[in-house]
């Protein structure tokens, strides 16, 4: 299994570790809904050092890009961000990432880690015709995120002041503990917060300073186990679960993240136009329990005793004391927000309630 | 509360010992470790019987549900009540070992022969 630089640090703060794509990552320090709520309340500090960092540089860096995803990357400003999906000629989904505009010609595409060999792969054999470099230099670096309401006061403490800081979804390129530093301003827990790419040699200094200068705000390390709980109560989607080879960014719900209006042809336009005026046969859904019951992964979803579905993502979301989940459904019900839906749970079906998909109010928006 | 000398843990993690004529059934120490946060205990019919290897319950984490499986066959005649409303006892004690199910059976040999004491099953792990 593969292990980040900041294995020895995991362990000698007793995480426990698990299977993570390959990766030997924390699941958990001390408790997920403590961590869950830390970040919420205070700070959390999360080694995602497991995802991927690919480069495209050259004169039609834009013409490429454009080509592989809906949304308009002409639209970015410099050090601007912009979440995409890199969609196939089904209009499926290759992979979800963010696209960093460094400057004209120079962009850096944050990807999942499940993902990267299939990314750069898929990269690589759509650069024909295109005066274009790509580098996958997910080996070269590391990355924390560091997210919660009092980040911009630890960052501030790790020398960079509130007004320098990026707002969000934009990058900068500076300078922490003397070395060349990416720092964003997204994440992946619906809450404020920054993640920071650097060179693997020097990451596990910069995760001992910020916990140690995050002490006063309360930080903590925080693991897979409280990621996956804050991405689901935010409503974020996880690649492998929402999203798929098999689904496209209409029924995934991410009409918001593509430009209607984009001129410029790219892989999978011609269903994904069709999707967006004619509709889609599935659409996923957020829901909430209603009976006394956890949703999971691979769960059926039934109304009226016919089964319509199936479940992406479920857990408790330690913020609302509820249990919510995500799920496909098929379309031709007619079900709404509000309606009432079951779950097959261990050959018994439990009562939820389709909800808005905002089940915590979001402090980084993407959309 | 200290470990009952009577003791037994199988496989799957449930532990059982007798005590005043009673069986009682309930995860072990190093499964509620595993586990990490319990938020959900769902339990069995008082009154119905279940067989040994029946699953009689789920317990879930944050993570993940996992079933609980019967280590003798009796008759369920009381649950941990108090564990539906604070499933979160059972990760506060779990040294104080929480009993899930109070079970009314005739404890037959054959039927121990898969099971360990709690000694042989901790040194299992290691």
């Amino acid at each position: 299994m593969a292990r980040t630089y900041l294995y020895n640090n995991h362990i000698k703060l007793g995480a426990k570790m698990v299977d993570f794509a390959g990766w030997d990552m924390p699941v958990q320090y001390t408790s997920i809904i403590e961590e869950h709520n830390n970040v919420r309340n205070n700070a959390g500090l999360f080694d995602v050092s497991h995802m991927g960092e690919i480069f495209v540089t050259g004169k039609q860096s834009l013409e490429y890009l454009q080509m592989l995803v809906p949304q308009d990357v002409a639209k970015l400003k410099n050090e601007q961000a912009v979440y995409c999906q890199m969609t196939n000629e089904k209009g499926g989904i290759v992979d979800d990432l963010i696209i960093y505009k460094l400057e004209p010609d120079n962009y850096l595409i944050v990807v999942n880690a499940s993902r990267i060999n299939a990314d750069y792969d898929w990269f690589i054999e759509h650069t024909k015709g295109f005066e274009v470099k790509v580098e996958n230099k997910s080996d070269v670096y590391s990355m924390v995120a560091l997210q919660g309401p009092k980040s911009i006061d630890i960052l501030e403490k790790m020398g960079i002041e509130k007004s320098k800081q990026p707002k969000s979804f934009y990058i900068m390129r500076t300078k922490l503990l003397n070395c060349d530093v990416f720092i964003s301003r997204t994440g992946y827990t619906g809450e404020d917060g920054f993640e920071i790419i650097i060179q693997n040699e020097k990451v596990s200094e910069l995760w001992e300073t910020i916990l140690e200068k995050g002490k006063e705000f309360n930080i903590m390390p925080v693991g897979l186990g409280a990621r996956d709980t804050l991405r689901l109560e935010a409503a974020m989607s996880l690649y492998g679960h929402e999203l798929t080879e098999e689904t496209t960014p209409v029924e995934a719900g991410l009409t918001w993240s593509i430009d209607k209006d984009k001129k410029e042809q790219y892989i999978g336009k011609n269903v994904i136009t069709n999707q967006l005026k004619n509709g889609t046969l599935k659409k996923l859904i957020a829901f909430k329990m209603t009976d006394r019951a956890i949703a999971r992964s691979e769960y059926k979803i039934y109304s009226n005793n016919q089964e319509i579905g199936y479940v992406t993502s479920g857990s408790v979301a330690p913020s609302l004391g509820e249990n919510i989940g995500l799920g496909y459904i098929k379309t031709d019900n007619n079900l709404k927000i509000n309606d009432t839906i079951q779950l097959m749970i261990r050959n018994k079906l439990y009562n939820a309630k389709i909800s808005a998909k905002n089940f915590i109010k979001k402090h980084n928006r993407v959309n | 509360m200290a470990v009952p000398e009577n003791m037994l843990c199988s496989k799957t993690h449930e532990y059982v010992y007798e005590e005043d004529g009673y069986y009682y059934v309930g995860l072990t120490d190093y499964a509620i470790e595993q586990l990490g946060d319990i938020v959900f205990v769902e339990f069995p019919v008082v009154g119905e019987v279940y067989s040994k290897g029946e699953i009689f319950g789920t317990v879930e984490s944050v993570k993940a549900a996992s079933e609980l499986y019967m280590p003798l066959t009796g008759r369920i005649i009381e649950i941990q009540e108090k564990l539906i409303e604070n499933p979160e006892l059972l990760n506060e004690n779990p040294f104080e070992k929480i009993w899930l199910i109070k079970v009314e059976a005739e404890f037959f040999d054959e039927d121990r022969l898969d099971l360990i004491d709690y000694e042989t099953y901790k040194k299992e792990l290691e």
